[in-house]
């Protein structure tokens, strides 16, 4: 890291502690009512209790199961659907104006489908995340794959490559980077699902603990719940780029 | 496997059948004749550079000597069979090496395509790549990424990716065009001392006159609109052929007169 990225950083902290700073002292001021909004003291004090009951902890496993099924379900029907899709002319032409008819649809307004269909469990919240979550990677996979430069198809001919070579070796790798955003932004979407399905449908999971803990006004609870959520979004999005960057590290070396 | 090819190619040459013959062949696309009634045999080891104005129709006829594309009418044949799918014997050099390399393979990665594709134990195969790169004057670039070499190299290594194949044919499609003056005539001895060492067959297409010269036994000036034959010069230069000797040669400049006088006129 150089001087300047550095400085950034310490700048960028700098910032965040002031957003902190501020919230310390509205609340120390109480311009808002402590019952509503705690200061980050009392947030962090409930987080450590949280944690150190146990109640917390298996609250955050409850979301992170609902995110990562929901999302890896997403990304592996996400990316079968995108490549068959996207490899065929016919299928895009087929197929492309079903999908602007469904993609924009708010996955909001079909939960309440799912839970007619499935009722308040889980296997509708895997339903209702991985529905929301294919989107992003299923339309990004249908344009990695249609993108692939058609002169490395003919590389392939011309080396007598099988469709499943072709498959492994041309087009998943180069529509990779694709994927890749995809799934990325799946990732926040699955979030925000989880959270909402635990809400509505009581599915154990902070979703479930923020509405709890506002329904009792438990402020502190709530906020520790909320920050909770932000850092997991935060967390396994930095995730996601440094997988990113390893597996895009051909990329960097372009610039 | 490329054994058996040669063998072929070796009874094929004593019988003096071409090793590559275009019968007759015409090739329509969207409507359009692109070929029209094309004739040509090539020898084995031969070494054939086909020239034209932009539109003849030189890179479809590459296109059909390698099989990927099938002609409407007649045939193209290899060893006497029809060419109607690639074969590994035969490998193809395209002009646009950024867009034929694979990116997100270093060099020796996409050497090792071609290895992959041919079945070479993985055990074999990094010996085979370093053999490959120092043939082809990249040795020491085999964890680079395309994109972090010069076009001049980027075209090497598709040539080493090409030879990987262990091929008894290159067909050669306009491979340094891209290139700089010095690049380029570097490249041309070093692609005639490989095929000569092997006696690789080559099909060779250039808009470049003098190149197709300095490098043929054999000139093929195609007509535009449709693509046919109209002129067909042999180069009787001495071989090693010499950047400065062969191209200050009387008879060097007498096919380049040839040819610069077919190719004007083509162009009324």
């Amino acid at each position: 890291m150089n001087r300047a990225a550095i400085l950034w950083r310490v700048a960028s902290i700098l910032v965040a502690a002031g957003f902190i700073a501020a919230w310390q002292l509205v609340a120390n001021l109480k311009l808002v009512s402590p019952v509503f909004l705690p200061g980050p003291d009392r947030a962090w004090t409930a987080l450590v209790r949280g944690f150190s009951s146990g109640d917390l902890a298996s609250k955050l496993i409850g979301t992170l199961e609902h995110m990562a099924y929901g999302w890896l379900a997403a990304s592996i029907a996400g990316i079968a659907l995108g490549a068959l899709i996207g490899s065929s002319k016919l299928m895009r032409a087929y197929v492309a104006p079903s999908l602007e008819f469904l993609r924009p649809l708010p996955v909001s307004a079909i939960i309440p489908v799912a839970i007619a269909m499935l009722g308040l469990t889980q296997g509708m919240a895997l339903f209702v995340i991985a529905f929301g979550a294919i989107w992003p990677i299923m339309l990004a996979t249908i344009h990695g794959f249609a993108a692939v430069e058609p002169r490395l198809y003919e590389v392939a001919r011309a080396l007598q490559m099988s469709r499943m070579a072709v498959i492994a070796k041309i087009a998943l790798p180069s529509a990779l980077p694709d994927i890749l955003a995809g799934m990325r932004l799946s990732l926040t979407v699955a979030l925000i699902l989880s959270v909402v399905c635990e809400i509505l449908a009581g599915l154990d999971g902070l979703g479930h603990w923020v509405l709890l803990s506002a329904r009792a006004f438990r402020s502190a609870d709530l906020f520790a719940g909320v920050i909770l959520l932000g850092a997991t979004g935060y967390l396994t999005s930095v995730a996601m780029s440094v997988v990113e960057q390893r597996l895009l590290a051909w990329q960097a070396a372009a610039r | 496997m490329s054994v058996v090819a040669r063998l072929d190619e070796a009874k094929a040459a004593r019988r003096g059948t071409p090793l590559i013959a275009f019968n007759g062949t015409t090739l329509r696309l969207g409507g359009k004749t692109i070929i029209e009634q094309l004739d040509l045999e090539v020898r084995p080891g031969e070494f054939v550079c086909i020239v034209g104005a932009s539109g003849c129709g030189k890179t479809t006829a590459l296109r059909l000597a390698a099989g990927l594309y099938r002609p409407s009418e007649g045939a193209v044949t290899f060893n006497g069979e029809p060419m109607t799918e690639p074969r590994r014997e035969v490998a193809v050099v395209f002009q646009d090496y950024g867009k034929a390399l694979l990116p997100w393979r270093t060099a020796a990665g996409n050497i090792s395509l071609a290895l992959e594709a041919s079945r070479v134990p993985s055990r074999e195969r990094n010996g085979r790549i370093d053999a490959l790169l120092r043939k082809v004057g990249l040795p020491g670039h085999a964890d680079k990424y395309p994109t972090e070499m010069s076009g001049g190299m980027q075209q090497r290594l598709q040539i080493a990716r090409c030879l990987a194949q262990e091929p008894t044919t290159l067909l050669m499609d306009e491979p340094f065009g891209a290139l700089d003056a010095m690049t380029r005539q570097g490249l041309q001895d070093e692609v005639l001392s490989l095929t000569q060492a092997s006696r690789t067959t080559v099909i060779f297409v250039t808009h470049d006159l003098d190149e197709a010269i300095y490098l043929g036994d054999r000139v093929i000036g195609l007509l535009p609109h449709p693509g046919r034959i109209g002129i067909e010069i042999d180069v009787n230069l001495p071989r090693p052929r010499d950047q400065l000797a062969t191209r200050e040669h009387p008879e060097f400049l007498r096919l380049r007169r040839q040819l610069f006088d077919f190719i004007k006129a083509t162009e009324h």
